[in-house]
């Protein structure tokens, strides 16, 4: 054996590079959102335009980016002419045109002129945050959108000809019924988007959702989420969407390559207040706070949070644990090479329990879960970890 | 002061008649009352004694009482544990007395403990006191409480004192029948220092403290003491009286009662019923009574975090030594791992152990189902004594298994009459005979296996009487009886801790009612789990724990990842402090809630 380092450094230097860039801007606040956003004045933007420029002449780029994903927040936001500023500031570290760059938008916010600054720029995806076709559960949700704004954003969305249109979807929402949420999905499908996301509501603490249920005002219904996914995997795999992660499904060649290679445990750079990155040897989020953001910048640091340093066995584990949310599943055998202080026979082991319990099924080196396994894949995902175990107190 | 003007009495009564509250009175009318100060070690028992109502420890205390004829009195006043777990002790206290204050509540009227209290004071020749207390009661009914007297306690009516604890009434009536009718110490003749120890108490400076009542000769400190049932000598450090603070004198005498404190450390050595004498002029016969206590409830006792080993370790320790009734030792079990197999005077005495580990040691426990002690004959003729359902033998190899037996004493209403009768059946008991209290109730003498009473019994009583209905036993005979036992399996392991020896016919109902519990209280699991109940391999009820519907975080990208690992770490942290059992994450309370309500 060569040892762990040349093979890492080998499996990095060829590897995919992400750049996420959180956009902390919104109109309000969704009851269910619990990322970090705030309501932009004129000097914010700015602020925030000049530290994202900061911030990313702190990272020492390590090779061209393959896949850049704004998020938020709402990207839209931002004025065309803003928007048109920081996509010169992303292309500027990329090296080269992305493979896949995907932005998020509110249906709200969707203009011919934002469009139109975002594909000349090199935008290959939208993704719209649609989460209802059903007036009263949008309002419920506190969205700012319409249907009739979902309609009208996703016609300029494919008038702008953008490669690759996804959607995202919300189910389980308080009152919503089974057949409102197929309805969602029929309509849904009917704009023959590339790409849908469909997300179980979940509570997270530090929203207004949250609030509610600890109030008792929203009741928990874990059989009834698991009959909507379950409706949900049928319905779209009838109408041709491959679910390829959880809460993702796309037409072939269409699934989110970012997202992919997160959950394969490659690395990518996060710009802006919140953003979270993996690389350099750490992983963190950098702190929520747009003011304290800017201000580290301004003595030259990247002020993070819940920094951890990765550790060839903490990848394996995570690429294991997240990576099996993918239906193609995760391939051990790369990672054993890399990572010969992993006690695989615990792992096999618990695999093989896994297996046998007909969570998951294995064929050579590569475990995927099966339908059953996936629903309840946090679970899996607890056992296995247990089997890291012994490594991992003593790293 | 001479034993002439000693006087030695205990109050007896059913909980809740208003011991406490009377025993108060008398020590303020006596002026004892500024330094009735609870010893630190007395305070560690208290809240589980106030909160069940029931006197675990032994609280002597010594009162000064001028009575109507100018003499001063020594009174002694002996606090008994109210509880029939502890019925050996109880024996042991009374005999340490001449008369008894049998407190009636006057709204309750007799009740199962007041007439086993009585008998065990009649036992002892106590010169009886009735008291009827809380005369004031609206509800109080003097006439129906003075013919329970007569009828059910042979005791003339017009001898009651009518009394109120709350409000003082009655309270000189007591005092002065303590001094005319019950006797000056007994025995004061004999020729040699006898002297009965009641009760012992651990101090962590001092070693072991005796309680003791002085019947013959005197002892001080320097004496060198002989213990009569092991022929131990050791040397006297102190003596004293209960004040009820612990207060040192020059010596004890003929009819006193007080403590010795001497060089012997343990508590195991000095043993409740113990006749103490001076080891240079030795009595030649013991007090009468004296027995060797056994237990007759054992459990097996498991830290829930095998770490904590040696804390329960340490606990059970410390808890022996203030508590020589209650034995322990070291076991493993397959389900549990390492812990103590422990045995216990009732299921009483089991629980306060099990609660005072929990709350004066911090350690967090699992307890296996309660057995008692089974007698099983091999072919052969050989006798072995088993308290552990995993210890039974093959039952090919046994001619006969003998199960304990109480003799019960249970007051019910007499519209619950067929209930309790119907309750009897159902735990194998056979009622033997009943006599009528009163226009509403009726006792019922009854034979039952012990262990048919250890888990539910009082509960089902209280129930099926609304309340009203009391129960107090004493050991009885062992009987043969067809008894098995009985594996839980969980996804086909057997779990020992949930083994148990149950009546053949029993077995299936219990099996059915074991699985379903279990089903119920474990959390839904990612396999399909099942479990079953087994006698030798054939199984006789089956249920299936529910599958874990739906457990999967929605969105999972970069920025969740850190936060997802913090929440999967936790869920993983919470399944470590289950048991992992046959393949299954078991919460520890299940075994607990398993045990409880069966």
């Amino acid at each position: 054996m060569s040892g762990a380092i040349p093979e890492q450094a080998k499996a990095e230097a060829s590897s995919p590079l992400g750049l996420y860039v959180h956009v902390p801007f919104c109109a309000s606040t969704c009851d269910f959102c619990a990322f970090y956003q705030k309501e932009p004045t004129a000097d914010d933007v700015a602020r925030f335009l000049r530290g994202i420029a900061d911030e990313a002449a702190l990272v020492a780029w390590p090779r061209p980016v393959t896949t850049v994903f704004w998020g938020g927040g709402t990207p839209g936001l931002l004025a065309p002419r803003h928007l048109a500023e920081l996509a010169a500031l992303v292309r500027a570290h990329c090296g080269g045109a992305p493979e896949e760059w995907t932005v998020e938008l509110a249906p709200g916010s969707v203009t011919r002129e934002r469009l139109a600054v975002l594909r000349e720029a090199g935008v290959t995806r939208v993704s719209l945050g649609v989460q209802s076709f059903q007036p009263a559960l949008l309002d419920a949700l506190g969205r700012q959108h319409t249907r009739e704004q979902v309609f009208a954003a996703h016609a300029l969305v494919r008038a702008a000809g953008f490669p690759s249109v996804n959607l995202d979807l919300m189910f389980a929402l308080p009152g919503q019924t089974a057949g409102e949420w197929a309805s969602d999905v029929r309509e849904a499908v009917a704009l023959a988007p590339d790409h849908l996301s469909t997300y179980c509501l979940t509570f997270e603490e530090d929203t207004k959702l949250w609030l509610k249920l600890s109030q008792g005002r929203v009741k928990l219904d874990v059989e009834r989420e698991a009959e909507l996914y379950e409706a949900t995997w049928a319905q779209l795999a009838a109408a041709g969407y491959a679910q390829y992660e959880v809460s993702n499904f796309a037409r072939p060649g269409h699934a989110c390559r970012h997202n992919l290679n997160t959950w394969r445990m490659h690395e990518w750079i996060g710009l802006g207040p919140s953003a979270a990155s993996q690389h350099a040897g750490w992983r963190g989020g950098n702190v929520a706070d747009l003011d304290k953001w800017i201000a580290g910048l301004a003595r030259g640091e990247r002020l993070t949070e819940d920094r951890v340093r990765l550790t060839p066995a903490l990848l394996a584990e995570d690429a294991l644990i997240f990576g099996l949310r993918m239906n193609a599943g995760v391939d051990l055998a790369p990672w054993r090479a890399r990572t010969p202080e992993v006690p695989w026979p615990m792992v096999e082991d618990a695999i093989a329990t896994l297996a046998a319990g007909g969570l998951l099924g294995r064929e050579g080196d590569t475990v995927r879960l099966t339908d059953r396994g996936r629903i309840v894949a946090d679970s899996v995902a607890t056992e296995l970890m247990a089997a890291f175990e012994p490594i991992l107190e003593t790293t | 002061m001479s034993a002439k003007y000693t006087r030695n009495f205990c109050i007896i009564a059913h909980v809740d008649h208003g011991k406490t509250t009377l025993s108060d009175r008398l020590l303020e009318h006596t002026n004892t009352v500024e330094q009735r100060v609870m010893t630190d070690q007395h305070l560690d028992a208290m809240d589980l004694e106030k909160e069940r109502g029931i006197t675990i420890k032994s609280h002597p205390v010594t009162m000064s009482y001028r009575a109507k004829d100018g003499h001063v009195y020594k009174l002694n006043l002996m606090d008994t544990p109210g509880h029939v777990d502890f019925s050996y002790e109880v024996s042991r206290s009374l005999a340490a007395c001449e008369g008894a204050v049998l407190l009636i509540d006057a709204a309750q009227g007799v009740e199962a403990q007041t007439v086993a209290n009585a008998h065990l004071a009649f036992g002892q020749k106590l010169k009886v006191i009735p008291v009827i207390n809380k005369i004031d009661l609206p509800s109080a009914n003097l006439e129906l409480c003075m013919r329970q007297l007569e009828d059910i306690l042979t005791i003339p009516a017009e001898e009651a004192i009518l009394a109120s604890g709350k409000s003082g009434i009655g309270i000189i009536d007591i005092l002065e029948a303590v001094v005319s009718r019950v006797p000056s110490p007994r025995w004061t003749e004999y020729p040699q220092t006898r002297i009965l120890v009641f009760d012992s108490l651990y101090d962590s400076y001092r070693g072991c403290i005796a309680y003791v009542r002085v019947f013959s000769g005197a002892i001080k400190a320097r004496d060198m003491m002989l213990l009569m049932s092991n022929g131990e000598k050791s040397e006297v450090k102190e003596v004293g009286i209960f004040m009820p603070k612990m207060v040192k004198t020059d010596i004890l005498r003929a009819g006193d009662v007080g403590y010795i404190v001497s060089t012997i450390k343990n508590t195991a050595d000095v043993k409740t019923g113990d006749t103490i004498t001076i080891a240079n002029k030795p009595a030649t016969e013991m007090l009468p009574g004296y027995k060797e206590v056994r237990p007759l409830v054992f459990c097996g006792l498991y830290p829930l975090e095998s770490d904590d080993y040696e804390k329960l370790k340490a606990a059970l320790g410390r808890l022996r030594l203030n508590d020589a009734a209650f034995v322990y030792s070291s076991e493993s079990s397959l389900a549990l791992g390492f812990g103590f197999r422990c045995g216990f005077l009732g299921l009483l005495h089991m629980e306060i152990i099990q609660e005072r580990i929990r709350r004066e040691h911090d350690v967090e426990i699992i307890s296996t189902y309660p057995s008692v002690i089974y007698h099983m004959v091999r072919h052969g003729g050989e006798l072995l004594e088993i308290d552990n359902p995993v210890n039974m033998p093959d039952p090919g190899e046994l001619i006969e298994i003998r199960e304990p037996t109480i003799r019960a004493s249970i007051i019910t209403p007499n519209d619950s009459m067929g209930d309790i009768l119907a309750l009897i059946m159902e735990k194998r008991g056979v009622c033997e005979h009943t006599d009528t209290l009163d226009m509403n109730r009726v006792m019922l003498r009854a034979v039952l296996p012990l262990n048919e009473i250890l888990v539910d019994f009082n509960d089902r009583l209280k129930s099926v009487t609304h309340g009203y209905g009391s129960m107090d036993y004493e050991l009885g005979d062992y009987q043969t009886s067809d008894l098995v036992k009985m594996d839980i399996l969980i996804n086909g392991d057997p779990v020992d801790a949930f083994s148990s020896i149950v009546h053949r016919d029993k077995a299936e109902g219990k099996g059915r009612q074991l699985c379903e519990k279990l089903a119920e209280i474990i959390p839904p699991q990612m396999f399909k789990v099942a479990i079953q109940a087994a006698i030798g391999g054939k199984v006789i009820a089956r249920d299936n724990v529910r599958e874990m519907r739906k457990d999967v975080t929605a969105k999972c990208y970069g920025g969740d990842i850190s936060r997802k690992r913090k929440l999967l770490d936790k869920q993983k942290e919470g399944k470590k402090k289950m048991k992992l059992i046959g393949k299954v994450s078991i919460p520890p309370d299940a075994f607990i809630k398993v045990l409880q309500n069966n």
